[in-house]
């Protein structure tokens, strides 16, 4: 049985909702090794740590990445240009700053190929401050404004906020080229996943920013509160009445009628495509971008992984010795990707010369790998840097949230040990597996000019 | 074996445990012993600005770059295994080179005794050769060439080559490819055996560590007893060298950058420190968010939030900076400049405000290992003690600010570097 939270809502003339809290305990339920109430239909997952003197909370809602990406994208600076309480971005700082350098605020991120709305806050517990100030209280008050109160004006953001905001957003877009490495990964993720979501930047795209009205971010904010999947997570200093204490505000939001997700794209394997561009600069960029079946559980997922620190997780791996240390061949080469997509990226930077020498190497470290060639050694390295910082995820706030909220997007009921036990299982087959079962999709290179 | 001096803050309530091996090497641990991660940090007192020195064989004159090529080519010991020996213990080691200081570090969940060993083993036993310096020269060339291609860091030394004329500040941390040409496996070993002592290093540790473990093991370690060479490096206080510069390079929106050099040294901890929190609540109250002249800035459209600002202060030089991305760099230059000139006053509340906002920091940081071990590792080798920073910004006046205002609103102290849009 569910631990459940009820609020009845009593209308009254007050600017804060009043609401009764009807709080039923039942047996606790736990999930990836935290306490699992609802509230109001949410879903909160919270662990007290008395390790910690402070804590961090985040209520975040899921939506399709689609064309609405660049609207969504644009959402937290316009929520951070005031609230009804906090009316611009100074008075919201300043209330941050009292609060001994508090976080509350929204953001947009992305899980595979979805985006993610979060409200979150970080705060030094009040019972380690002078004073004992209820920092919980004040944080999940300025959470409330930026869910609840916003500054609009009939019913969209201010015409002056969303004018500054815009040409910001798109200023930044623009500004991805300065830096080469993220201008490469863009342009190759954009070119080999043409018409899959997953090739939409964070930004949204430059041409989406470009068209966008003023009344669109208000749009999507409330597609988010109404249509998003959502969930709630806490840790740390946390007071053992957490759940009463969201109960007062939380069933205010919106009501809930979300919508289901669809599946991420997978194409098929293909012949690998190939582009070439050029920009003024010292340095190639190589980007290839490397596909393999989305795992379907987590001892697939665990073998994916250890794979990519096998081939080119870091100083150990294969391409890091292989390339940079016996040949030379460059300063900087790595593979990670996003297991939920089903893509891999190695990413490399190089002198333009040395760039057919290192896409071969890269390819045939793979193959090496796909065909067993790797030591019992180089497998238990793979698995121990993994397995390592994974030791210490609960000493991280912030890491264990996110360990939590992935395990809960799964639906995965794991908690960091059984994690852990799944990469030590990882076999040699298994790895091996995985690697004949990736294929080169797309080879990006950004070379200079005249190169 | 030295004993412990334990060192507790009662605002945070933290404790931090001091101490100096027989040979001279300062070692802090912070335990904590309901964490599973451990951080080490060893720091050494030797960074890109340190060419010159002597030592017993005389004065000697180091290209642009060697503080880094000594770092890789310590860090990278084939004959340890670094990679390989940290990697299978699930340990994340690395280094880094900044001005003045070289860091070599690792984060372990696990077998904390063995990291600590083979950190300490690294840095205190080099494997330089010929051979192996020549093949690391090709990596580090593409290294110095990553960065060349970065806007934002070719930005910040030209800005340092306007303020700094003859100090070696100027010169990026990595050198050139140049530069780095001229260093061989003799000058890498005499650099080592200049700086890489006891008594020019500081080691801390944080995590669920027993201190006396970590002294004991900081005993055994082989680096030579001894301080830091003479350095050569001359103080540079004096006017800009040059008021600006400009380039063009591939980037969206020129790039803006201002700096403030500092006219005076500061001789001591104490003052840097001072002056260091004092500088940056007088950035704050122009440039960061709660500031109301940077919310009329970006209203009126002379500025977006590309807008930063810094400040950077050794014993041989000082700056602050300030810049963002523009495209009317001329516009937005007059506008810092006026901003600079005349700021609104700091008042009680905005140093109240800096106050609660430096202690929730420093709370946050206390969860970090890694912050930890940095922090406490910075502080020792300047033998600042435990905490100060505490009692330093609790102590800051409005009198403090406001002679720091004076101090740094001479025109003839700032410089410009723009990078523009290559056509």
């Amino acid at each position: 049985m569910l631990r459940s939270i009820t609020a009845a809502r009593v209308a009254t003339s007050a600017v804060d909702r009043a609401v009764l809290v009807l709080y039923v305990e039942s047996v606790p339920t736990t999930f990836a090794g935290c306490v699992l109430d609802h509230i109001d239909d949410l879903p909160v997952l919270w662990r007290r740590d008395d390790r910690f003197k402070t804590f961090r909370l985040v209520l975040c809602w899921q939506r399709p990445l689609d064309e609405r990406a660049a609207a969504r994208a644009l959402l937290p600076a316009l929520l951070l240009h005031g609230t009804q309480r906090f009316p611009d971005r100074p008075a919201l700082a300043r209330a941050m700053e009292r609060c001994y350098g508090a976080w509350a605020g929204p953001g947009v991120g992305r899980f595979a190929e979805s985006q993610v709305f979060r409200l979150a806050t970080e705060a030094v517990a009040g019972e380690f401050l002078p004073g004992r100030p209820d920092q919980l209280g004040e944080m999940m008050g300025l959470l409330a404004e930026f869910a609840l109160r916003p500054r609009l004006e009939h019913g969209r953001f201010a015409a002056d906020a969303f004018g500054r905001e815009h040409e910001q957003a798109l200023a930044q877009a623009r500004a991805v080229i300065d830096d080469k490495a993220a201008w490469a990964r863009q342009r190759a993720i954009a070119l080999g996943c043409i018409g899959e979501p997953w090739a939409i930047p964070d930004h949204g795209g430059e041409a989406a920013i470009a068209a966008l009205t003023p009344a669109d971010p208000e749009l999507v904010r409330h597609d988010f509160l109404v249509h998003g999947r959502r969930w709630c997570v806490a840790m740390g200093a946390l007071p053992a009445d957490l759940p009463q204490r969201l109960a007062a505000w939380l069933p205010a939001l919106p009501r809930q009628q979300p919508l289901p997700l669809p599946a991420v794209a997978q194409p098929m394997p293909r012949a690998p495509g190939r582009t070439v561009e050029h920009a003024v600069m010292q340095q190639a960029r190589i980007v290839l971008l490397f596909r393999f079946p989305v795992p379907i559980d987590a001892a697939g997922a665990a073998a994916m992984q250890v794979l990519a620190s096998l081939w080119g997780g870091g100083p150990h791996s294969r391409l890091f010795r292989e390339v940079r240390e016996q040949r030379s061949l460059c300063y900087a080469i790595g593979a990670g990707g996003d297991v939920h997509k089903g893509v891999v990226l190695v990413t490399v930077g190089c002198d333009a010369p040395a760039c057919p020498a290192v896409v071969a190497e890269v390819q045939r470290q793979l193959a090496l790998l796909a065909a067993g060639e790797f030591a019992a050694q180089e497998l238990q390295t793979a698995i121990a840097t993994i397995v390592g910082p994974f030791l210490a995820v609960d000493d991280s706030l912030a890491g264990r949230m996110q360990f939590t909220a992935e395990q809960w997007l799964l639906g995965r009921d794991q908690e960091p040990g059984q994690r852990i036990d799944g990469y030590r299982a990882v076999s040699r087959a298994a790895v091996i597996a995985a690697a004949q079962s990736i294929w080169l999709d797309h080879e990006y290179l950004l070379l200079p000019e005249g190169a | 074996m030295s004993t412990w001096e334990r060192v507790t803050d009662p605002v945070v309530d933290e404790t931090v445990w001091c101490a100096r091996t027989s040979r001279g090497l300062r070692v802090r641990v912070a335990p904590r012993p309901r964490f599973r991660e451990t951080a080490a940090v060893i720091t050494f007192g030797y960074g890109s600005t340190d060419l010159w020195f002597t030592d017993d064989r005389g004065e000697l004159t180091t290209p642009a770059g060697t503080a880094h090529y000594l770092e890789h080519k310590l860090f990278e010991d084939e004959a340890l295994d670094t990679f390989g020996r940290f990697a299978a213990r699930g340990a994340r080691v690395n280094a880094q080179t900044g001005f003045t200081r070289t860091s070599y570090h690792f984060t372990a969940s696990t077998q904390f005794r063995d990291n600590l060993t083979d950190l300490l083993y690294l840095v205190g036993t080099p494997h330089i050769t010929d051979a192996n310096v020549a093949k690391e020269r090709g990596i580090i060339a593409q290294e110095v060439r990553m960065y060349e291609d970065s806007p934002d860091y070719c930005t910040m030394f030209d800005l340092l080559g306007c303020l700094y004329g003859e100090h070696p500040v100027r010169y990026t941390v990595g050198g050139t490819v140049a530069s780095i040409d001229a260093i061989t496996a003799e000058l890498l070993l005499r650099c080592w055996r200049a700086f890489y002592r006891t008594g020019n290093a500081a080691l801390a540790v944080a995590g669920p560590v027993d201190p006396d473990d970590v002294l004991a093991l900081a005993e055994a370690c082989p680096l030579p007893a001894g301080a830091a060479p003479h350095r050569g490096v001359v103080a540079d206080f004096g006017p800009v060298a040059r008021t600006r510069s400009e380039r063009a390079m591939s980037v969206a929106r020129p790039k803006l950058l201002l700096g403030i050099k500092d006219a005076t040294p500061a001789p001591t901890w104490e003052e840097r420190s001072r002056r260091q929190l004092a500088t940056r609540a007088l950035q704050d109250r122009l440039f960061a968010a709660s500031s109301e002249v940077r919310e009329r800035l970006h209203v009126r459209g002379v500025v977006d939030d590309s807008l930063g600002a810094g400040y950077h202060g050794e014993k041989t030089f000082a700056f602050a900076t300030i810049g963002c991305e523009t495209r009317d760099p001329a516009r937005v230059e007059a506008e810092l400049r006026a901003a600079w000139q005349a700021p609104p006053p700091v008042d009680d509340e905005h140093l109240e405000r800096i106050r609660r906002r430096h202690l929730g920091a420093f709370v946050r940081g206390c969860e970090s290992m890694r912050a930890l071990a940095f922090g406490q590792a910075g502080e020792a080798l300047d033998d600042v003690p435990p905490f100060a920073s505490q009692r330093l910004v609790a102590a800051l006046t409005l009198a403090d600010v406001q002679q720091r205002r004076e101090q740094l609103r001479r025109d003839d102290a700032i410089a410009v570097a723009i990078t523009r849009t290559a056509r």
